[in-house]
């Protein structure tokens, strides 16, 4: 019998007087000891999901309809009391940002006795034998030290084992994991979710997996079940929605995500955005009708209904067999680049002073150890490595926001590395950076005319008029329309706030861009428009970036050349292919190894990350 | 002008009745001399400690009756509101703008120049600020400018620390660090970028401080180092009504209410203004 099951579930957000449908028809069937992933774009409805289970839904938010049974009971009708009793007991929860899934002012000692006293698993007195038990099987070393530490001091990881080993101390019948990997490092995200395998397997538990990755998803889970807007697109046995995907959507999504295999393919460009719930309601047709590449006039005339395809698989969709036509365009070729040097670093270091003690030198942090590396024009080079390998701290030291403590930084044959005024102009001209959060790097209080064309202020020219020209050309450039110059940021989506924070940087016409993680936290499709918008904008108007990123497929999709840094060293580099097909460095191996590969039926082979354990910092 | 039409921060309940006891408080000052029944310097020695005019007793030429000297309670009170809230409004200012540049400078730089500016504050905050006023007014002698004088030189450090945490949180943003690299000089780098997501913290502490300001320029004029005794002061009446406060309590109660109502709108005013332009409070907490 199924553990969790949803029958027609429906959550809508009421305002106003009218309802805005956020889920609806939903209906899956959860097995113990099974893993169901739960996949979309952000504003799918997933999260939601997981709220509803543990009724904790978002104000003016309610089930409007259908059940969603644990072991037989429903829990949106079931008795608060009786329901604050399953959770945290029956049904544990992985949360997706484990650091401030912890009380920062207690020791991870006093949060697990509370934990453990309150599912009153244990005795009081032996509460500390069952944590030290639980972290064992989490792997966590050095479980004794690790009771007296406070969350800030370990890694996040760390963070999610001990949030793990919470989840499973009391032995639950449903876990739900809300993308409990996003904010981690992929190698620690490899050893996260074998974990959650391990810990299946050994306690039968039924496990509900949220995330945006649909390639993970196919790789740990059972079913999974897409959701396009609320609605699901297509649901079954994972390995089969992954190979054939009969849905445009998922098929979509997939093609969106660059790949690792062997062939190197072009991205699928999904048009414009998920619908909004306003949206939703005035719908009528498939919800995906707008940005389906196979869509027919049916499409929008009635809701496809979740029509069996084959075995035991379903999707939301009228002409499922046409869905596997859908072809990704042909990967542009890495450039082989051979001009003039633009940007060179010689053995540049920097270290950090992390404490100051009296007569004697301050002790410090090496972040970047004698970096050399050069940057051709037109040359996109990706940086990757995990956080704390020092990535992000050469970025700053070659946009001049740090200066190196040794080593020479050449810009265009001119030495920078002092970054005294007469460079710094020189820097900002050929120069700019991109920056990972387009939340923060936005000035909310300017509107996008005055953001992009921040240059020309600098340089003290342009009326209003001249910059409003100006800032309507840049954003025809990146592809927005020309009414977004006189908006704020805070009416922009996350992907047209990051497009608006690149055409900033190229408003000076700079020969070298420095990006720093600046796709990470997008959905895949809006990931998939803004990587093509780089290689179009190299093609149009010539430009050289180092494009920093943790994410390899990105990589591999938009550089030509690769380095990998471990522990502040560059310990690899070389053309794109080389690197990822024939790793010399173990590191890189490992790196390697922790992504899931693109093809289901391959055995993810995770065992080369093993020592990667070590590497976490205690 | 529609009710949506209207900017947030005028739609707050909060913001309105405090923006309506201000009205009538100004009101008050602006038009003193058409609205006070009497001279307020008039002494009536014939018709001294006169109850309000609907009590036993009253005389109708005297609405709220007279002190001890026989003079108008109710022209003193609409007087008194001149000497209060001019000084709320100058010495706020000027506190205001001393403690926000020194904000910006060291929340900005940092560095010796912050570690600087927040030892003075330091020193500064550890006199208890009404000893300090006191001692100021002593040195300086009495006058409406030097009891602003004094406000501004005790308060200005309010300012400072509040919106020095606010500067650096801002300063840490990407778009600070953006705009620099762009080449925006310090100062735009500072009007431009910081100064405005400052500007609502600002807003809110101003008002506030108007609030402190009456109650100090009360205190002072209490002990007598305000101003003159020619010049009506709401902190002078308490002080004047003490010695009959058995025969005579309305003398007493009337400047306290006076006090009372004017730094309650300065309040509320301020609390209004956190509550809907403060961007990190939800919408749920701004109800």
């Amino acid at each position: 019998m199924a553990l969790l099951a949803a029958n027609n579930l429906s959550v809508a957000l009421t305002r106003g007087g009218s309802a805005f449908p956020a889920i609806s028809d939903l209906s899956f069937q959860l097995e113990p000891g099974k893993i169901l992933g739960l996949v979309g774009e952000s504003g799918a409805g997933k999260s939601m999901i997981g709220r509803t289970i543990a009724q904790l839904l978002p104000s003016g938010f309610s089930v409007t309809g259908g059940t969603l049974d644990f072991a037989g009971e429903d829990l949106v009708t079931m008795a608060p009391e009786k329901r604050r009793r399953l959770l945290g007991r029956d049904i544990a929860f992985i949360p997706q940002e484990p650091l401030s899934a912890l009380n920062p002012v207690l020791t991870i000692g006093q949060q697990m006795r509370e934990h453990l006293a309150r599912i009153g698993k244990t005795e009081p007195a032996r509460w500390r034998e069952h944590a030290l038990a639980m972290f064992a099987a989490v792997h966590l070393p050095h479980g004794a030290e690790l009771l007296d530490k406070y969350p800030h001091q370990l890694s996040g990881g760390m963070c999610q084992r001990v949030l793990i080993a919470m989840a499973f101390a009391s032995r639950p019948r449903l876990l739900v994991a809300d993308e409990p990997t996003t904010a981690l490092d992929v190698t620690i995200q490899a050893r996260i979710v074998k974990l959650i395998e391990e810990m299946r397997q050994h306690e039968d538990t039924a496990v509900v997996f949220i995330t945006h990755d649909l390639r993970l998803a196919a790789q740990i889970c059972d079913q999974v079940l897409v959701l396009y807007a609320g609605r699901p697109a297509e649901y079954g046995p994972a390995r089969d929605v992954f190979a054939r995907p009969a849905h445009p959507y998922s098929r979509c999504l997939q093609l969106a995500s660059p790949g690792m295999g062997s062939e190197r393919r072009g991205l699928f460009i999904l048009p414009e955005r998920m619908p909004g719930l306003q949206a939703i309601k005035t719908l009528t047709g498939c919800r995906f009708a707008d940005r389906c590449p196979n869509v027919v006039a049916q499409c929008r005339t009635s809701e496809p209904p979740l029509a069996k395809v084959d075995g035991e698989r379903v999707a939301a969709c009228i002409r499922p067999e046409a869905t596997a036509a859908i072809e990704p365009p042909p990967a542009a070729a890495h450039a082989k680049v051979t001009g003039e040097t633009v940007l060179e670093a010689s053995g540049v270091s920097k270290d950090f002073v992390t404490r100051r003690r009296l007569f004697r030198a301050p002790a410090t942090f090496r972040a970047v150890d004698k970096a050399d590396f050069v940057l051709r024009e037109n040359e996109f080079v990706g940086i990757v490595g995990e956080s704390g390998s020092g990535k992000s701290t050469l970025a700053r030291l070659v946009v001049g926001l740090e200066s190196p403590s040794q080593g020479r930084l050449t810009l265009l044959g001119r030495d920078v590395t002092a970054n005294r005024t007469s460079e710094r102009a020189f820097r900002r001209e050929h120069l700019q950076i991109v920056f990972q959060d387009p939340q923060s790097a936005l000035n909310p209080r300017r509107r996008v005319a005055g953001i992009v064309t921040q240059a020309m202020e600098a340089a003290g020219g342009g009326t209003g008029t001249e910059r409003l020209e100006r800032a309507r050309a840049l954003l025809d450039e990146i592809g927005l329309a020309p009414e977004t110059a006189l908006r704020y940021p805070s009416q922009l989506s996350g992907g047209q706030k990051q497009r608006v924070n690149i055409a900033r940087a190229l408003c000076a016409l700079p020969r070298v861009l420095v990006a720093d993680e600046i796709v990470s936290g997008l959905d895949v499709s809006v990931q998939a428009q803004l990587l093509d918008l780089l290689l179009r904008l190299r093609q149009e108007r010539g430009f050289s970036m180092l494009f920093i990123s943790h994410d390899l497929s990105v990589v591999r999709y938009l550089c030509d050349r690769v380095l990998v840094m471990y522990r502040g060293e560059i310990v690899e580099s070389g053309p794109t292919e080389t690197v990822f097909a024939a790793p010399s460095h173990a590191y890189t191996r490992a790196l390697l190894a922790s992504v899931p590969p693109d093809d289901a039926d391959a055995a993810w082979n995770r065992d080369d990350g093993g020592d990667l354990a070590l590497v976490e910092r205690a | 002008m529609t009710l949506a039409a209207m900017p947030r921060w005028l739609r707050s309940g909060r913001v309105l009745i405090g923006l309506l006891i201000l009205l009538f408080v100004v009101t008050c000052a602006l038009f003193a001399p058409y609205l006070a029944p009497n001279d307020p310097n008039e002494q009536n020695l014939i018709a001294t400690l006169l109850p309000p005019a609907w009590a036993d007793g009253g005389d109708p030429a005297f609405p709220l009756g007279t002190d001890s000297l026989g003079r108008c309670v109710l022209s003193q009170l609409i007087y008194g509101a001149r000497l209060a809230l001019t000084v709320a409004l100058i010495a706020s200012f000027g506190a205001m703008i001393i403690g926000a540049v020194l904000a910006h400078v060291a929340g900005y730089f940092g560095g010796w120049v912050d570690w600087l500016i927040g030892r003075i504050v330091d020193i500064w905050l550890s006199f208890p600020p009404v000893i300090l006023s006191l001692i100021l007014m002593v040195g300086l002698g009495t006058g409406v400018q030097n009891v602003i004088l004094a406000i501004v030189l005790v308060d200005w450090t309010r300012f400072c620390r509040v919106l020095r945490s606010e500067v650096i949180v801002v300063t840490r943003r990407d778009y600070v660090a953006a705009a620099r690299l762009l080449g925006f000089s310090h100062w735009r780098t500072v009007t431009r970028e910081i100064a405005p997501a400052t500007f609502p913290l600002l807003i809110t502490l101003l008002s506030l401080e108007m609030g402190v300001a009456v109650v100090v320029e009360a205190i002072l004029s209490f002990v007598g180092m305000s101003v003159g005794a020619d010049i009506p002061a709401w902190g002078q009446m308490v002080a004047d009504a003490r010695q009959n406060i058995y025969q005579a309590p309305w003398n007493l109660i009337c400047p306290i209410l006076a006090i009372f109502i004017t730094v309650f709108g300065f309040n509320v005013l301020g609390d209004g203004l956190r509550r809907t332009l403060d961007p990190r409070l939800s919408q749920t907490e701004r109800g």
